[in-house]
């Protein structure tokens, strides 16, 4: 963190304000600022001293960082937080994901911080608008879940079908194109939020638990089901029905063969003549309002997404479709920081500054009561309390009002979260978020079945 | 053809005064009552939604986009302007608005003087015309990038009041300039020739004499460049640099949340600009009646 | 001394179609060039472009069936969109030149028109899904007078939707041109040919279509060519159940392969530029304005 003068808004509760504020004590009255990384730095070497020079509150201040992502992920509280606490100006910008990579790969400099799926990271390394990210510079780096750094949680392997995020996490140079398959000293990206997405559906209206993928497909909900509408994990969706129904085997849910995209576009042209789908959503807005308004009463859908049908009074369930063999699973996806190529500097500095404090705690408490998770749950934990932890993370009965990151309710006392605890969540993630190699095609196709 | 002319004669004449309709004077005509019809249940059509987006917009914390409508409050309109939850709505109304306003004035400036440009036939004309029509009809999205890689290549950072501004002005532009055509063939060229007789100067003749002819015209042009530059969405999106305009910011919040202060937002613009409207057209009545009170039995005023 | 009148009048025309000229250049000449170029161009399929000087994206478009399909839906709502919006254009802007005799009121009733535009297309859009919906107003008002006893569902997530949304958001563009050259056509030789015996109709036939047809064409442009190239419509309208051309290439931009949106880009330019061409060809709206 930033150790900054008292002008900077010091009421931000938590560890990192109280070691401002005695840090402030100590030091002079000439407002004098500090990296965290000497701190981290000390521990490494002395020399990432010499690289993280002291900077004076003024210059600090003319620094705007402008982060850009999807609004599930780059959110404006947090950016706000961020400079309250950090003292310079955060700029957050929200797009779609495809307006976002052209905008990575087109006006590279238009952008400091890019924020990426595991598949973008994979676009914008080869496209080198990207620079390598220091491992040793990232101060929770050696908290981070396995998950991201070894691909393992507990001992399980965690399934690479699709752009896992450890698969996208890696390069060998800090100016390498190509990701790099195994540990090396430096990242792509420090990822930040990350889910696993199932199936959701309305329990009053289904009339069973559903936990498998197949049940989307099921003739007896035909026109009261819906899909998603983004190719590359619309896909992947009806991939795990159909295997789920043991239409078909794919040899990588997350990257094809020309057959199998066939196969699958094929299947869901038929069940669309035969009038299956009630429609196809684009954004968390639309599935929320397919099921809200009765519409649909079975859907592939986003986690928050159910949580948003409750909090209108209307039950939703999360389906938790966990592993049975190779078949189920939720399909995951991850979000983190890329540093722009251009970045240099006192601005440099102040990006890992950024990155050191998403990764320190407030940010993954805010994502964690949203549904999401932290990479990092230890800090996060810090700034929730335990009851919280114990319903997103240990999925046991929350002993109080669940609330969202912005204080309103969203469950009573008492509930469960839906899909159990983190550990059962993220371990039965069969595939994640992807680019195929046959992303031409399979959009061509994905169009076919549009205009069906 | 010559139809065209009396009528170009006759509009000449008189130009503003509606004073004799179709109707004779004894009654209204039975497509009267149609067309009356029709229009209101257009009215009807127009606002039967965005009685929707009305009601909505008051339910409290629990409400969604759809009915039953859930609670009665205000908290929509508070939480469009206090909160950040919802995305910056208010920032990004803020800018489109002041956007929508520049490339207002510009497309009325620059859709004006081009009208006056293609009422004489010159060398190229033609070019420049398609060139105006080509920039009307090409897809926005693949332009937007388009630009936003010159910009990057030139070192500009793309911005609202550069680059999407030019960017949603390639776009008002044609409109503004066909509109223009509409306008003008209204206006018939003896006034010019009758004001460079009495010894005008051709910029007082613009301003004193086409100007005030073509008002009607240039609002119509500045409504065009108003919504389609408030609403643009295409050529925004990768011309507009790191701060939205309300489409983008809307759009992009959608990925997210589902949230009725996007209909309070609704309400809220359909207020104002009822009020806009009430008060302009208040104005124009006073004014009518003053001019009126001074002149008995003149036509009122070029609009 | 006639080359230099002329030259002197193409001299005053490019003074002022200077600034459209200055404007067009760098934000839709340019940018052209770059989407003609890339239309030629190969990709390795992670954005990367080398040039290739080959007809191979346009001959891949050509080809193909899906091509026909996007096309084919889109004209489909163009024209259905084109129809309804002239239909109710023509008459409201015929009702408001020449039925409502006081202008403050005929000027208030047009603004009227343009209030809900003031409104962002995209809350207007999705204010149609608590209208038409499953349970929206129009089925639960059925269901209660007994019209119907299964709400209906073709009135979301449909081509009817489609429509309606696109009829909704672009009358107005009908309206205002027509409404101007309503306006210029001088009630005294309606009235005379009143006075001759003409028909209602023949007035309709021979005098009101004929004068009103320079803003019919120009409301028919901008309607045409702003139907076939959105998608954001079809897209949440359609409930994602149809396709446009655009949202076709907008899916090939969000993974990069520009060469084939580039191409289906120059397809389309062309087409509508053809389209224009081809209303402009029976109404000469230039040769109206020149001296």
């Amino acid at each position: 963190m930033w150790i900054a003068d008292d002008t900077l808004g010091m009421q931000g509760k938590g560890l990192t304000m109280k070691q401002v504020k005695e840090s402030t004590n100590a030091l002079t009255r000439r407002k004098f600022l500090k990296g965290s990384a000497v701190a981290a730095g000390a521990a490494v070497g002395s020399g990432a001293i010499g690289g993280f020079p002291t900077i004076w509150a003024q210059e600090i201040k003319d620094i705007e960082l402008r982060h850009l992502g999807v609004s599930y992920s780059v959110v404006k509280a947090i950016g706000d937080q961020a400079a309250k606490d950090l003292g310079f100006k955060v700029t957050m910008q929200n797009l779609d994901t495809s307006a976002a990579i052209n905008r990575f790969i087109t006006q590279p400099n238009s952008v400091d911080i890019a924020d990426l799926e595991g598949w973008q990271a994979k676009l914008a390394v080869k496209r080198g608008v990207l620079q390598g990210i220091e491992a040793k510079r990232i101060k929770e780096f050696d908290n981070f879940l396995p998950i991201f750094t070894k691909g393992e949680l507990d001992g399980h392997k965690i399934p690479r079908q699709g752009i896992s995020p450890y698969e996208a996490l890696y390069i060998e140079k800090p100016d390498s194109t190509e990701l790099h398959d195994g540990v090396t000293e430096w990242l792509t990206n420090v990822p930040q939020v990350y889910n696993a997405d199932p199936i959701g559906y309305r329990p009053d209206l289904v009339g069973h638990p559903v936990t498998e993928w197949k049940e989307l497909i099921d003739p007896k909900f035909k026109g009261k089901a819906a899909i998603l509408d983004v190719p590359a994990i619309g896909i992947m969706d009806a991939a795990l029905c159909f295997e789920s129904a043991d239409l078909i085997k794919y040899g990588n849910k997350g990257n094809m063969t020309k057959a199998e995209i066939d196969f699958t576009i094929d299947k869901l042209i038929e069940l669309k003549k035969s009038g299956h789908f009630r429609a196809t959503w684009t954004t968390f807005d639309q599935s929320v309002q397919l099921m809200t308004a009765g519409e649909v009463i079975i859907q592939s859908m986003w986690s928050p997404a159910v949580a948003a049908v409750r909090v209108k009074e209307i039950p939703c369930v999360y389906a938790p479709v966990n592993k049975r063999g190779d078949k189920e699973g939720y399909r995951g996806w991850c979000n983190g920081m890329g540093l722009m190529k251009h970045l240099a500097g006192k601005k440099l500095d102040a990006a890992y500054e950024y990155m050191n404090w998403y990764m320190s705690g407030w940010q993954g408490a805010f994502v964690s009561r949203y549904g999401y998770y932290s990479p990092v749950p230890s800090t996060a934990k810090k700034f929730m309390t335990p009851d919280e932890y114990t319903f997103w993370y240990e999925g046991k009965p929350g002993p109080e009002e669940v609330k969202d990151p912005y204080g309103v309710p969203m469950e009573k006392a008492g509930t469960v979260r839906d899909g159990g605890s983190f550990v059962e969540r993220v371990t039965n993630i069969s595939c994640w978020n992807t680019l195929m190699d046959e992303a031409a095609y399979m959009n061509k196709r994905w169009n076919d079945f549009k205009v069906a | 053809m010559s139809l065209a002319r009396i009528s170009d004669v006759a509009a000449t004449g008189v130009p503003a005064r509606r004073s004799r309709a179709i109707a004779p004077a004894s009654g209204r005509p039975w497509t009267f009552y149609v067309l009356a019809t029709l229009f209101t249940l257009y009215l009807l059509a127009l606002y039967g939604p965005m009685a929707c987006i009305y009601i909505l917009s008051f339910q409290d914390l629990r409400g969604g986009l759809v009915f039953p409508m859930k609670g009665l409050s205000l908290h929509w309109f508070i939480d469009l302007f206090t909160q950040v939850r919802t995305g910056d709505v208010k920032g990004s109304f803020e800018r489109s608005f002041e956007l929508a306003i520049i490339v207002t004035v510009l497309t009325v400036v620059v859709s004006f003087l081009a009208g006056l440009g293609f009422r004489i036939r010159f060398a190229g004309d033609t070019i420049v015309f398609y060139m105006m029509i080509g920039s009307l009809v090409a897809p926005g999205l693949v332009l937007g990038i388009g630009v936003g890689l010159i910009f990057n290549a030139v070192g500009i950072d793309a911005s609202l009041f550069t680059s999407a501004l030019g960017a949603q002005l390639s776009w008002t532009l044609p409109f503004g300039v066909l509109v223009m055509f509409a306008v003008m063939s209204r206006f018939d060229h003896a006034w010019e020739e009758a004001a460079r007789d009495l010894g005008a100067s051709p910029w007082q003749t613009i301003w004193l004499v086409v100007i005030p002819v073509l008002a009607p015209g240039l609002v119509a042009v500045a409504l065009f460049g108003f919504t389609l530059s408030y609403d643009e969405f295409a050529r925004t999106l990768q011309t507009a640099g790191s701060l939205n305009t309300l489409p983008l910011e809307i759009w992009s919040m959608t990925l997210n949340i589902t949230s009725p202060a996007l209909y309070a937002l609704g309400t809220v613009t359909t207020i104002v600009s009822f009020l806009v409207i009430g008060a302009s057209l208040g104005t124009i009545a006073f004014i009518q009646k003053r001019r009126e009170a001074r002149a008995p039995g003149q036509p009122g005023g070029a609009a | 001394m006639a080359h230099s009148a002329a030259f002197k009048r193409s001299l005053a025309g490019w003074a002022y179609v200077a600034p459209l000229v200055v404007i067009l250049i760098p934000f839709f000449v340019l940018p052209l060039i770059a989407v003609v170029a890339a239309s030629f161009f190969e990709t390795d399929g992670f954005g990367g472009l080398f040039p290739a000087f080959n007809l191979g994206n346009y001959t891949q478009i050509l080809t193909s069936g899906l091509t026909f399909n996007l096309y084919y839906e889109t004209i489909k709502f163009a024209v259905l969109t084109w129809f309804f919006s002239i239909l109710i254009g023509f008459f409201v802007a015929y009702f408001l030149v020449f039925h409502v005799k006081n202008q403050l009121l005929a000027l208030g009733l047009f603004l009227l028109c343009t209030v809900p535009f003031w409104t962002s297309n995209i809350i207007r859009m999705i204010s149609w899904i608590p209208l038409l919906g499953k349970e929206g107003l129009v089925n639960e008002a059925f269901l209660k007078l007994g019209l119907i006893d299964q709400p209906l569902e073709f009135l979301l997530f449909s081509s009817f939707a489609v429509v309606v949304a696109y009829v909704h958001q672009l009358t107005i563009f009908m309206i205002v041109p027509i409404f101007h050259a309503m306006g210029r056509i001088d009630k005294c030789v309606v009235e005379a040919a009143l006075d001759a015996g003409a028909s209602r109709f023949d007035i309709m036939r021979l005098i009101i279509v004929p004068l009103s047809k320079s803003g019919i064409a120009l409301g028919s442009i901008f309607v045409i060519s702003i139907v076939m190239g959105d998608f954001f419509v079809v897209k949440v309208m359609s409930g994602g159940g149809s396709a446009s051309v655009v949202g076709a290439f907008y899916e090939d931009i969000s993974v990069l392969q520009y060469p084939t949106a580039a191409a289906s880009a120059v397809l389309l330019t062309i087409i509508l530029v053809l389209t224009v061409g081809l209303i402009l060809s029976f109404v000469d709206i230039r040769n109206e304005i020149t001296r």
